[in-house]
Order: structure tokens, then sequence, then C-alpha cells
């Protein structure tokens, strides 16, 4: 059976760990066999987005060893692929041989929708979900990874689900990691035109990629609007009838 | 232009709760987008046009000093007389002895951004010589003494009853009335006066072409080549940037101009000037002065990720594009240039220091960088000016950061090389992150993301971390 | 002062080791430029219709002035400034004025700037001139500037009255810029392509047209 490494982000690892349960089991039920590397820790994002190089660079080079021999990485967070595949070159670019070893694990990362619809060829992974359902463009899987049909045609094929369009779908929801919590005026202006967004649609379900949309989004609902939620993409495919609390 | 870039987070406040321009940025960003869009698809392959202004911008870039050279050689060639200053005080003195010298009482002023940056009308106004701002927008903005809400619509948002209140205060304006038209039709009437009897005109360029000597400049109005053509005198500013190769280059660069800007194909005027007026012509400048400024830039020139702001083309697409901007619109960046080209260029000119704000408050969601006809990765230089910031960079003016911040991302980043650190820390902030759970929803944790929690909550942290349920999931996988 | 300006601006720009300048992509033709004539007039007439610019299609000089008499009479022309150019100056327009009641102006007429802009900006109703080039990709007229072409003609008048004989007609504006600047030694002052009437939208995103120059733009095309 195919290996396939898993990359599962802090945010995951941390706080919503039950999404790189789904992602695992996703992943064996379509005949692939999921390692995890217990050494991983964290890419190193929230350092190079705050400026910290010198420290990132350290996050970057412990990813590099850990993931560096693996043939296939997949991971539930595009912004974190996005790090490891296109900002680590940058970060390393005057270490000659840490760069060409960044640049190496580049084309082996892949992020979870990417992973199934373009690698393993399959759309419909054996999921049902009744209603309407919509989803949220995240900026670093759009525009960062060129991601954005996969996930479409995944939630197209659940059995029982019918996609409906967003407005201003592939707009920003105001998560942008220290931006969030250090510009909150703003962010929530964002998080909020995301949710009137949401609503208008009339789905029954918002579905995203990213784990650091899903905490801003989610976060905002339950305060907000209790009723309604946001699902990572990895919890709708895995199907296994857990309960999301947030 | 005064600076205001420390006042970002309260002004972004203030302009958040304003209805009248939360309104128009619903409306008008969206609706250029949109045109942009639609004027682009006249090009067989947008993609291509695009990559092409690209490589012509950053070919400038890279060339620059030869082509300012071969542009000044060709100015002058044909009559032009070229002007280099080094700061603002040097190119404001210039165009003020020049305008003493020929006893003159005022200028019309095209719009030019470099003039803002430069403080140009203040230092006319303060040595008696009036400076009128003729583009409409520019008008309005700088009777109210604002600064500019948006590249292309400087007082889209202003209300039409204060316009009325300002014409009719300021602008000789009889009768009261709320009708744009009306009130456009009463600055028409107001300026033209100003046109005719013009002997100086103060105008921007939007490209300086090397190959010809010629300057280009783009507009609606027709208030750029009254400022043109009317006066005897001529002086046009343009900052180190402006220059093109080639005549042929600088069309393709017009293209995308246009589209970027209001999402016209073209507009409806572009005139290229080169050299002055010839002998016979009964109107056009007899003598015809270009202001080459430089401002800080030929300092940031070595720097060669820095200077990749030197290729923006002040389009205004990033601005309709992005969706901070969006939510605050122009004056929180509180400089002559707003939205990201201007959190990319303002914190260059006055440094990391004084324009935290401007290059913090992006998510890097990239809406920006995809459209831009220059090619600038703006996301990109922003994580630059952070890195250069907490590393206090002397040249860019780097802060540094406080040192609560530092010590968070080094034991951070420590816990991130040790494992057995990493699933410790989790373990050991679990109780503290989760002290005020309820329901599996924490909405505050005491000294920890209050800006977060305000309007949000987050998860509580699950009993186990997905390092802590592994050994588990893989007994429970075949 | 300065001179050093200049060599300390250019010499800090020069101490920089010099990039390497990018490729560029190939980039196809714009269709236009596989246009026949009356495809271009077609495109021409298009583009400018969508700018509120007026296009009148006539066999030659003589309809071109009997439209202009029809123009004349709706829009209740007076007194009109006009400029000599190539096109205009055949068509005799100061005795076609005397036939139709309408005084034609010329910037010859003035002893000086200042008498020609009191004129141009007070006292007609009306510019009229030819025009070097049709550009077909956007509606767009082409106007060399030279003693025969005053460039206030063609903007401060609040009506712009155009004539184009369709030989003129290009398809792309590189077309027109490649004549223009083809002797470096014989380039105009000034060089304008006008896409239909003066506008802004600076107020309330309303559009106005006639902001400073004219609010109408009516194209002639003989031939």
């Amino acid at each position: 059976m195919k290996k396939v490494s898993l990359f599962i982000p802090c945010t995951v690892d941390i706080i919503l760990p039950e999404i790189g349960e789904e992602t695992t089991y996703l992943l064996e039920r379509l005949g692939v066999s999921p390692i995890y590397h217990e050494k991983q820790t964290c890419c190193g994002q929230p350092a190079i987005n705050a400026g910290y190089v010198d420290e990132a660079k350290k996050s970057a080079k412990h990813f590099i060893e850990v993931f560096g021999d693996d043939e296939v990485v997949v991971s539930p967070s595009g912004s974190c692929l996005h790090t490891a595949k296109y900002r680590y070159p940058e970060l390393l670019s005057d270490e000659p041989v840490w760069l060409r070893r960044a640049e190496e694990l580049s084309s082996r990362l892949f992020e979870l929708s990417q992973y199934i619809v373009d690698v393993l060829g399959v759309e419909d992974v054996g999921a049902s979900f009744e209603g309407t359902v919509t989803y949220h463009e995240s900026c670093q899987i759009l525009r960062g990874l060129g991601v954005s049909e996969q996930p479409k045609k995944l939630i197209t094929a659940v059995n029982g689900a019918e996609f409906v369009p967003l407005n201003s779908a592939d707009k920003c929801c105001g998560f942008g990691g220290e931006f969030a919590n250090n510009y909150p005026d703003i962010s929530e202006e964002m998080v909020k035109d995301k949710v009137q967004n949401y609503i208008a649609s009339g789905a029954d379900l918002l579905v995203l990629c990213e784990p650091g949309c899903l905490l801003n989004i989610n976060g905002y609902l339950s305060r907000n609007h209790p009723e309604k939620k946001a699902l990572h993409i990895a919890t709708l495919l895995a199907d296994t009838g857990r309960e999301v609390r947030l | 232009m005064k600076i205001k870039t420390e006042q970002f987070v309260e002004v972004a406040r203030r302009e958040m709760a304003d209805l009248n321009s939360r309104a128009f940025l619903q409306l008008l960003p969206p609706v250029i987008a949109a045109m942009r869009k639609a004027a682009m698809a006249t090009f067989p392959d947008p993609d291509a046009a695009t990559e092409y202004s690209r490589a012509i911008r950053a070919e400038v870039v890279a060339r620059l000093p030869e082509l300012l050279e071969e542009f000044e050689a060709n100015a002058i060639a044909r009559g032009v007389k070229v002007i280099w200053a080094r700061d603002a005080e040097e190119a404001n003195d210039f165009i003020l002895n020049l305008a003493l010298k020929r006893g003159i009482k005022y200028v019309t002023k095209g719009k030019s951004m470099v003039s803002e940056e430069l403080g140009t009308n203040d230092v006319l106004i303060k040595n008696g010589i009036e400076a009128f701002e003729t583009d409409l927008g520019e008008f309005i903005a700088q009777q109210l003494n604002r600064p500019p809400f948006h590249i292309v619509g400087p007082a889209v948002n202003v209300s039409v009853q204060e316009i009325c209140d300002l014409f009719m205060e300021k602008a000789g304006m009889e009768e009261a009335t709320t009708d744009p038209v009306e009130l456009g039709y009463a600055a028409r009437v107001y300026l033209r006066d100003k046109f005719h009897h013009l002997e100086m005109g103060i105008t921007g360029v939007n490209m300086a072409v090397a190959e010809t000597g010629s300057i280009i400049n783009v507009e609606n109005e027709g208030n750029i080549r009254l400022t043109k053509s009317s006066p005897r005198v001529q002086v046009s500013v343009m900052s180190l940037e402006k220059v093109v190769p080639t005549m042929r280059d600088a069309i393709h660069v017009l293209r995308l101009l246009c589209r970027n800007c209001t999402g016209q194909s073209i507009s409806s005027y572009v005139s290229i000037d080169t050299g002055p007026k010839k002998d016979d012509e009964i109107d056009g400048p007899e003598e015809l002065y270009i202001v080459i400024v430089d401002n800080g830039r030929s300092d940031l020139y070595g720097d060669v990720k820095a200077r990749e702001a030197l290729r923006c083309i002040r389009c205004g697409a990033c601005l309709n594009h992005c969706p901070v901007y969006a939510t605050i619109g122009g004056y929180p960046y509180g400089w002559a240039y707003s939205g990201p080209m201007g959190q990319v260029l303002n914190p260059l000119l006055l440094g990391l220091d004084r324009t935290q704000d401007l290059y913090r408050a992006c998510t890097l969601c990239g809406a920006c960088k995809e459209v831009c006809p220059s090619g600038i990765d703006h996301p990109s230089m922003f994580l630059y000016y952070r890195s250069k910031d907490v590393k206090g960079d002397s040249k860019l003016k780097g802060k540094k950061r406080d040192w609560k911040e530092v010590g968070i991302f080094k034991i951070f980043t420590l816990a991130s090389t040790l494992p057995w650190l990493w699933n410790l820390g989790a373990r050991l902030i679990r109780p503290f992150y989760n002290r005020n759970a309820k329901n599996g929803v924490v909405s505050h944790i005491s000294g920890l993301f209050e800006g977060w929690f305000r309007k949000r909550d987050l998860p509580a942290m699950p009993a186990k971390t997905f390092h802590e349920r592994w050994k588990d999931i893989e007994k429970r996988l075949s | 002062m300065v001179r050093n300006a200049r060599d300390e601006i250019l010499g800090k720009l020069r101490a920089v080791h010099r990039a390497d300048v990018p490729q560029r992509p190939e980039v196809p033709s714009l269709n236009e430029t596989a246009f026949d004539r009356e495809e271009m007039i077609a495109k021409f007439t298009e583009a400018l219709f969508l700018q509120t610019g007026v296009v009148h299609r006539v066999k030659d000089n003589q309809e071109a002035l009997d439209k202009l008499a029809e123009i004349a009479k709706e829009e209740k022309l007076e007194k009109v400034m006009a400029s000599t150019d190539d096109v205009i100056a055949p068509l005799d327009l100061p005795s076609w004025g005397k036939e139709n009641g309408i005084q034609i102006l010329t910037a010859g007429d003035f002893k000086d700037r200042n008498s020609f802009k009191d004129a141009v900006f007070d006292e007609v109703n009306a510019g009229i001139t030819g025009a070097n080039f049709a550009v077909a990709e956007s509606g767009t007229l082409g106007l060399i500037h030279d003693r025969d072409q005053a460039r206030l003609i063609s903007l401060a008048p609040i009506l712009h009255i155009a004539i184009v004989p369709t030989e003129r007609f290009v398809p792309i504006y590189e077309s027109a810029i490649e004549k223009v600047f083809e002797d470096i030694n014989a380039v105009p002052g000034q060089f304008t392509f006008i896409t239909g009437p003066s506008m802004t939208a600076d107020i309330q995103a309303t559009i106005f047209r006639g902001m400073h120059g004219p609010r109408k733009l009516i194209v002639i095309l003989t031939g």
C-alpha cells in the first residue's frame, strides 16, 4: 500500500486534533497507508509572518529533517503547506544546501483535497450529507497553491449534498494569523462579512480546507450565530458522524 | 503631506463607523474589479499581456540609471529642461523659484501623487502662490483639507451635501444642489477661469519614455491637457521610477494601466509631450520642465528586494482587490499613497518605524499580487519589512519588537525543534488555556488573545493532542 | 546645485550591480490587427458609442459639410473655432460658415495666445478639427498638434466635432505611434489620443460628462 506521510499542523495538533484523525481515516479508507512522524512540530509560519526569520529558519530545518525522506507528504492545512512549499526556499536562499533540500521537498508536499483528486484520482470518497453545502476559498489554498476545483469536486460528489455558490468566496475571511488578534477591529469586520455571505447563500453548511479560517469563522459563528457551523473538508469527507462543537 | 501613518488603528476605527465610506467601499471596488476583468478580456491572452507588462516594469527597475540617462538626453535634445531633485526641498525650491521668477500668481495642478509626497502645494501657498487642484476629486479633497480616499476617486466617499456646502462657500456656486452632475458643472465653471488665464501649470507624469524623451499623461477630465496647453510654462514632476524603455513599451503599459485603474480600455485623454511647443504654435508650453525626483529612492536601490516597490505604476488595482482596504478606505494609510501599494511604498520612504501598522495590517491574502500589472509581490514585501523591523535594520529604520513578543517566538521556536518540549508545552498550557472553558468553548483567557476574544470564541483544547492520540490511531488502522 | 543632484542620484543608482533583465513572454497580437477597413470602422463606432461619442458616416467632403450644417442647427452653433489642418482646410469652412450663419474662427485670426484663449474658452460653442488617425481598438482619435492643430480647439469648447477620412483608420495605437515617432527630428510637441468626451465619476461615482473638456464628441467619417 502506498505510504503517505501526514503533516499535521500545530493548530490541528493542539486545538483540532479530530481533523487530524479524520484525515487519517479518510486516507486509509482511500487505500493509502498513513504514517505520522511524531517528531513533527510546527512549520514556522507564525514566526515567518511576524518577521522572525532566524527563528523560522530553525523550525524550517527541523521540518525538512522530519519530512525530507518522505515520498509524499499530505496535510489538512493549506497555509502551512504553502509556507513549506514556497516560503522555505525564500527563507533558506542564503544557505545553498538547505535551499536545495527545501526545493526538492516542495514537489512532494500536497494539500489534502489536492492529493485526493489530483494524485489518487478520486472524487467520490463514499461520504454522505443531506443538504446544501458551500465553500470558502482560503487565500493560501486558492492563490497560494492554486487549489480550487479539487475541494469543490469532492464536495459535489458527496452523496445527498448539493453545492451552492458563496458570494465573494475568494475574499479573505480576516484571519491572517497574528492579524486577527492584532487588528481585531478590521478582522472582525472581515469575518462578519464572510459570515453574512455564508448566511445569504442559504447553505446548510460551509466547508473549507484551512484550519486557520475554520477557527476564525467558527469562532465568530459560535459567539454571534451559534446555530450555524463551518466544517473542515476532512470532517465532511470522513463522515464519522462526529458532533462538531466548534 | 502630513504624515499620519501612526494613527492607522484609530483612523481605521473611525472610518469603519462611517456609513458613507462603507457604502462606497461595498460598491466601488467590486464594480471596478468587474470592469477590469471585462476590459482585460479584450486581450486574446490576458495573462500573457499582464506578464509582459510585469517584465517591462522589472526591466525598468533593473536598468533604471541607464534609462533615466537615455530619457534625459532625448528630452534635452527636444528642448526640455530636465531638473534633478534629491529631495522635496530641492524639488519645491525649483518650482517655487521658477514661479516667482515668472511672476506667477497661481498654478493649476494635474493630479500628481508625487507632488503630494513632496508637499509642493503647501510651499507655493506659503509663498503667496495659489495652487488649484483641478482633478475634481483632488479639488474637493483639497478644499476639505483631506487626504485622498482612493487613488482614482480621491473624494468619491464625500457626501453630495458636503460638496454642495463646500462649493457654495469656496467655489462660487450660487444655488444649492445635491445633484452630482450640477455639482460637477459648478466645479467646471469655477476652475475654467483658472485654466483660461493660466501662466504656469504643474502636472505629474504617468510614464516617461526613454527612447524619445517624451512624457505621457492619462486622464478622463481634461484638466491635465488644459494645464499643459494653456500656460506658457509647464512643469511636470516625476519620481524616478516612472521611466519606461520604449514607446511601444509605454503603449503596452498604457493598456494595462487604464484597465487596472478604472476598468476602461483607455482613458478619455492620453497626451504625449515631446519637448515644448514649436515656434509657430499658438498654445502649448514655451518652456517645458521635467523634474525628476529621488526623495529616498536611490538610497533603497541597492536593496534588490525593497526596490521591487519601484515597479509600481500607480494603477490602484491593488486597492480595488484588497479586503482590508475594502473595509477601511484610504484615510488610515496616512500619507500620499494608500492601499497595498501604499503599504509597500510608504515604509520605504518614511521608515519602518513610523509605518509598522502599514506592513503588519495585512492577512497576506495575495489578492493584490494576483492582479498587479507590475509584478509586485506585496505579501513577500511585507514579510521582508517585518523581518527587517524585527532585526532593527538601521537602513530601513526597523524598530525591533518588545521583549515579550521576542521571548514568545524564541520559546515557541525552541519547542518546534524539540518534540519532547513541544508535547510538554501543550500539556502545561492546557489547564491554563481551558480555565474558563464551558461546553468545549473558550470565550476568554486572561491576558491572552484579547483582540480575538472580543467577538470570537475558540475551541477548548481537547484532552489529547494529535501527538498524544497517534499511538491509539495507529492501532485502530488496519 | 542642480548638477550635483543629477550626479549624486545617478551615481547612487549606477553604484549598484545591474540586475538581470527578465525575458519577455510572447503576447498574441490584438484581434484588431487582422481587421479590414470596414471592420475597423465598425469596431471604432461601437467602442466610441459606448463612450457616448456620436459617429456619422458620409461619402465625401460635401456630405460632411451638409452633416455639419445639420449638427450646427441641432446644437445651435453660432461661433466655432476650427483648426486649419489638412482635413479641415480643404473644406473651406469660412465659406460654409457664411452660408450657414456661423462665424468660423481659426488660430491664425489671433495675434497672440491670450486673445486666442479668450475666444476658445469664452466665445465659441464648438471646436472643429480633423484627426490624423482613427484607432479601431477603442474608438480613439489621434491628433498631432502643430500650428494648424492648436491644442485647445479639441479641448476647451463644450462640443468637439472631428472630421476624419476613413483612409486614416488604423487598427491599434502602435500603428499611429510608429508614424508619429518615425522621424525623431519631426516629432510634434504634443500628440493626443482622444476617446469620447471629457468625463468624471469623482462625485459619488456618478458619471458626469463635460468635466473640463467637451461634453460631447461628434465624429464625421468621410469616404
